[in-house]
């Protein structure tokens, strides 16, 4: 029998539980674990986006303008491509995505069910050490956010104000132009 | 929702459903030519050769410091044509609220209930429901010739309770109140999980 989604022991690897909360600790392991990564490879940049496509911390390059953008197609370049893999009866755990350029390659690579990392490193970057690097990193990095900590009120980032709704709908009317 | 406590930012997922050619598109451009540009990102858009939505246009918007908060608004569209189901579950995953944008045109009717159901569906595949995610409906079209009065695609779609806005999203008209209205409901979800953690 299917499994559904509440049972305890539900395991579906394209389902990409969206909705990450980083409390500063580990905030801090991500900033470490990055670092890591950006000297070790070395990578020119780096990006780790929650499954969804939220922008979770960037690493070096010029790309200023165009992250947002970036991330949500490389949040969406993982889903389809977990979903082909799946289809395929291909999927497995830690999958990765290598796009070879002309000076560059990149890779996009799942960090648990949550994340995804993307690298971008020189030609010169042997592909199997950065592959090998990449995908330990991608697990680290799983590791940091699965890991327990400290439960944090929701009064510190003011989710208890009373008139929050009303707030946002002040901040949309002060940025809409007729 | 994505929480990053370091810097106090708060992201939301907003996702535009509906049938083939109903407008989602629409919504975004107006919005993104609406918004201060400093408060939004561009719009990304993948689309077939025909201009048709491949997989989701993005649109992400900050609404600068409220409360103790960095709050940004991501907003996505799913492609609406039948073929691109598996697309539209992908876009769907991790919406903290939805707009389903009808058609208003009579001979849409159908094709709102397919779709309509097609999101319930795929909302159950993630154990969600209409019931329990922030939706609202966008009525749009409504200066079409013979347009469905919002109140009879209300009946059709069996969605008494949830809010249902007439829109010309061409024109602009009803999309900043159906952008408003969803992250309303949105934002008091959150507050509502947050009060229950």
């Amino acid at each position: 029998m299917k499994k559904k989604m509440t049972d305890p022991d539900f395991i579906n690897p394209v389902e990409m539980p969206s909705g990450i909360s980083l409390h500063p600790v580990q905030d801090a392991a991500v900033d470490r674990v990055l670092d890591d990564l950006m000297e070790k490879t070395p990578a020119l940049f780096v990006l780790l986006a929650e499954a969804g496509g939220q922008i979770l911390a960037v690493r070096g390059g010029k790309h200023a303008s165009d992250i947002v953008a970036l991330s949500t197609l490389v949040a969406s370049d993982m889903a389809a491509s977990r979903e082909i893999a799946r289809l395929t009866n291909q999927y497995r755990t830690g999958q990765m995505v290598l796009r070879e350029g002309p000076d560059s390659n990149t890779f996009t690579t799942e960090a648990g069910p949550r994340m995804v990392l993307f690298v971008r490193a020189a030609k010169e970057v042997p592909l199997g050490w950065a592959r090998l690097l990449i995908q330990e990193t991608g697990r680290q990095l799983a590791d940091v956010v699965a890991a327990p900590h400290d439960n944090v009120e929701a009064l510190e980032l003011g989710l208890d104000e009373e008139k929050l709704s009303a707030l946002f709908g002040d901040g949309l009317d002060s940025i809409w132009k007729e | 929702m994505q929480i990053n406590w370091q810097l106090r930012e708060l992201n939301l997922k907003i996702v535009y459903y509906g049938p083939a050619l109903s407008g989602k598109t629409t919504n975004l451009a107006q919005i993104h030519a609406r918004v201060d540009p400093a408060h939004r990102s561009d719009l990304v858009s993948l689309k077939t050769r025909e201009d048709r939505t491949l997989f989701f246009d993005f649109l992400q918007l900050e609404l600068g410091k409220i409360s103790n908060l960095t709050p940004k608004i991501h907003l996505y569209t799913v492609p609406g044509q039948s073929y691109y189901e598996a697309s539209r579950r992908l876009v769907l995953q991790g919406a903290d609220g939805v707009v389903f944008v009808a058609d208003s045109a009579p001979e849409c009717l159908n094709a709102n209930m397919v779709s309509w159901r097609d999101m319930e569906t795929q909302l159950a595949s993630f154990d969600l429901s209409v019931d329990t995610l922030p939706v609202v409906v966008q009525c749009n079209k409504q200066d079409i010739r013979g347009a469905l009065p919002p109140a009879r695609i209300q009946q059709m779609l069996h969605i008494y309770t949830l809010p249902t806005l007439p829109a010309v999203a061409t024109q602009g008209k009803g999309v900043f109140d159906t952008l408003k209205a969803i992250t309303l409901r949105v934002v008091a979800r959150v507050q509502n999980e947050a009060a229950m953690a």
